[in-house]
């Protein structure tokens, strides 16, 4: 990491910069994963813990409203999970230029073949029309028909 | 209070005997404490009106919601709520005995019995069992939106990153965006044409916003009526504009269907086929912009005539007035008679042009044969600025050499001019075509070779005339036309090429007027250009063609060996006594059987030029519309009367 980091160092500033701020941020986001998989663990724990059945009733509102905690704290667990799902996915869709290059250098590709491919098809349907033209003129100017036909006005 | 005055009646506060027990002793009521007694005067306040109130509501809500409540339902909340303060109370017992803190003061409980013990334990269980149920139901609600939302999310991005690949999405991080949209935003507008020093003309459909609807799914904000369409119309023609509007209704139909009815790949089809419509008519806006830039450059061809906000009409010259507008899409209901009353509109801006063009063109069945079809103009003015401008700019940042600013303009600044000559020339040579088809209908044995230039301000025929073959080894085989030794056909060609709008005609065989004075027999065939006009076209056309009649009637009698003299039109034989026996061609262009006719006339040298259009005299006879065989034949008759 530090090697890579002083190689990069050697190309700009930036780099640097921006490698070290991206591997922060990434610190930051598995830190996160981390709180939220661990909330929902000790959550689940500390539920199944407290679901114990007494043999005197002994804390039985208490033990319920800590039920219901622990399962709401779990499920916002989970739905700060999520949120960190789709930031990711806002990220790959904004970040990942080198797939995006690749596939817009493709799309290039194909639409310029396609060019290609439209422009040989114009040319031929145009010599195959002046082929054509040429074809029906002779026919036309050579025929009995013609030959014989009153002038139109 | 609803000003009913209610009276409730109280005891006087008098001992009364409750009781006499057996033994005689009397007994009278406990005395109420004074908590008692607040107690029950505050009991007597009549709070009926509030909870009527309150029951009214319920009543309502109640109503709404089931028609008959479940009759053990009060008794279930109750003992609900019941269970619910009598588990507080004992663990705040609990809590407080385990803490050491007091010794409850109770009396001596007996020993629970297993019965007990047992259901005791089976209520705790059940208590749990309830926690675990109500806790399951939960899990289950919020799994259930999680997946939603997951899913959801997953239809959002899938399709985003689909839009992606083809199109530039943004994302901003303003705080004031709307909980609907996510900040993200497609831009279409494509700078890379403007200088940077240049103003731009806004266009408020280059970014679009994107929303989730009410699915979840992603769709696209566009405002109604904010695309525009180049449009191409030549005044005074008004069954053009049906023509443009087929095309456009096809992709607008797609705007119909709904949303639930198509699929994930439906939908995000549908939003590639709405962005490409915006970003043609960003392209549209962008070339008629560009096109107004031009218009106002004195350039060749090219005079404004009328310029309004979305419009510009343009002359051509011989009496053509075109218009380049920019109209809303089929796609909006309204725009079709908005599309109606543009026309109108632009025809009614300009009314003097348009009256000359109709009273310059005649009718408007012959000038509608003579307009060319105008989406192929819509489709070329779009393409000629796309590839010199566009794609020019694209290769110049890509070859990323150093220009100055005032060099991109010179790239395109012919380019409307260029497009107004090209139309101008079509329009022309189209009236020319007609010319020439009517000459060549004319005559039988000519013919009319289209050679298609694949050069918008260039166009070219050949007319050919076949002769009948005539003795080998003659002079003819022997010309430097290729065409004549490949196929060893005698034949005479003329060639009429238009450029922009001036008429060249080159043909082979007219006589050359120095070869003719030195009476030389050989290279009397040559090969003469001249320009001409369109109304001159056609008999020129005639008189060279009966020329190149002229020549070859004379280089046969030459092959045969008679004296012949020649003249533009005439062929002379000379008999006996200085008398000349002439064979004339006359052309006329109206005749209704044939545009070239012969006539015989007899010249003894004294008398007059004949006259051609008068009738036939002892001196004149009048041959017909002779072919080219029967020509052949009277030639060889004549050579043996002069033998």
């Amino acid at each position: 990491m530090n090697r890579g980091g002083g190689a990069l160092g050697s190309g700009g500033g930036p780099t640097a910069a921006a490698t070290a701020a991206a591997a922060q941020k990434q610190k930051a986001l598995l830190q996160r994963v981390e709180t939220d998989i661990g909330n929902i663990v000790d959550n689940f724990n500390h539920l199944v813990n407290v679901s114990r059945v007494n043999d005197p009733p002994v804390r039985n509102s208490q033990e319920a409203f800590m039920m219901e905690m622990r399962a709401s704290r779990m499920v916002q667990a989970a739905d700060s999970l999520l949120k960190l799902v789709s930031e990711l996915k806002q990220t790959a869709i904004f970040s990942g230029f080198a797939s995006l290059n690749d596939h817009v250098e493709q799309r290039i590709a194909e639409f310029e073949q396609q060019v290609d491919k439209s422009d040989h098809l114009l040319s031929r349907i145009a010599d195959e029309a002046a082929a054509s033209l040429k074809e029906l003129e002779s026919h036309y100017y050579s025929s009995a028909q013609r030959a014989n036909q009153p002038r139109e006005p | 209070m609803g000003g009913k005055l209610e009276v409730s009646i109280d005891k006087l506060p008098v001992k009364r005997l409750d009781h006499i027990e057996e033994n005689g002793a009397e007994r009278y009521p406990a005395d109420l404490g004074y908590e008692e007694k607040r107690l029950s005067l505050i009991r007597k306040i009549d709070f009926a009106w509030a909870v009527e109130k309150d029951d009214k509501k319920k009543q309502k809500k109640s109503a709404n919601e089931s028609s008959t409540p479940w009759q053990w339902q009060g008794m279930v909340e109750n003992l609900q709520l019941a269970h619910q303060e009598l588990s507080v109370i004992i663990d705040l017992i609990k809590t407080v005995e385990a803490n050491n803190a007091v010794a409850v003061v109770s009396s001596t409980r007996p020993k629970p019995s297993p019965h007990e013990q047992l259901s005791d334990l089976a209520v705790s269980a059940a208590t749990k069992l309830q926690c675990f149920l109500q806790l399951s139901k939960y899990f289950k609600q919020s799994a259930k939106a999680l997946e939603q939302q997951v899913s959801k999310e997953a239809r959002f991005y899938g399709a985003l990153i689909r839009l992606q690949q083809n199109w530039k999405v943004k994302r901003q991080r303003l705080a004031t965006t709307a909980p609907s949209s996510d900040g993200f935003t497609i831009d279409l507008f494509d700078n890379s044409i403007y200088n940077p020093a240049s103003v731009v003309r806004p266009l408020s459909i280059s970014t679009l916003r994107i929303e989730r609807n009410s699915a979840g799914m992603l769709s696209i904000c566009l405002p109604p009526k904010s695309t525009r369409t180049l449009h191409f119309t030549f005044l005074g023609m008004q069954a053009g504009v049906t023509y443009g509007k087929s095309n456009k209704l096809k992709t607008e139909a797609l705007r119909e269907d709904k949303d639930e009815a198509l699929g994930d790949d439906g939908s995000v089809k549908k939003i590639h086929s709405v962005l490409r419509e915006v970003h043609q008519a960003i392209f549209d806006e962008q070339v008629f912009d560009l096109v107004n830039r031009e218009a106002f450059n004195p350039s060749l061809g090219v005079s404004v005539t009328g310029i309004r906000e979305n419009c510009l009409q343009l002359s051509l010259g011989h009496g053509t007035s075109v218009a380049i507008s920019l109209e809303l899409s089929a796609a909006d209901d309204q725009s079709a008679e908005v599309l109606d009353s543009h026309d109108f509109g632009t025809e009614n801006l300009c009314s003097d042009s348009v009256n000359e063009v109709k009273s310059a063109e005649g009718r408007c069945d012959s000038f509608d044969k003579e307009i060319p079809y105008h989406a192929c103009y819509e489709v070329y003015l779009q393409q000629i600025f796309h590839e010199h401008v566009f794609l020019r700019t694209k290769s110049r940042d890509d070859s990323a050499t150093a220009r100055a600013s005032g060099q991109p303009d010179k790239d395109g600044s012919n380019l409307l001019s260029h497009f107004c000559m090209s139309l101008a020339h079509r329009i022309f040579s189209t009236k020319v075509l007609a010319e020439l088809e009517k000459v060549v209908s004319g005559v039988p044995y000519l013919q009319l070779m289209s050679h298609p230039a694949w050069h918008s301000r260039t166009s070219s025929w050949t007319l050919f005339m076949r002769v009948p073959a005539s003795i080998p080894n003659s002079s003819r085989s022997n010309t430097q036309d290729f065409y004549h030794v490949k196929h060893n056909i005698p034949a005479f060609r003329t060639k009429v090429v238009v450029t922009d709008d001036s008429i060249k005609v080159e043909g082979e065989g007219a006589p050359n007027v120095i070869g003719l004075f030195k009476g030389g027999l050989e290279d009397t065939s040559s090969i003469n250009r001249y320009d001409c006009d369109l109304a001159g076209l056609p008999v020129i056309i005639l008189q060279q063609v009966a020329s190149q009649i002229i020549q070859w009637l004379h280089e046969e009698a030459i092959k045969v060996g008679i004296k012949v003299t020649r003249d533009f039109l005439r062929l002379s034989f000379e008999l006996e006594q200085g008398e000349t026996l002439s064979l004339v061609a006359h052309v006329d262009l109206d005749d209704p059987v044939g545009c070239i006719s012969w006539w015989l006339v007899v010249d003894d040298g004294f008398s007059e030029e004949p006259n051609l259009h008068s009738e036939e005299s002892e001196y004149k006879r009048f041959l017909g519309y002779l072919s080219l065989d029967v020509l052949s034949s009277a030639l060889m008759d004549l050579v043996s009367l002069c033998n």
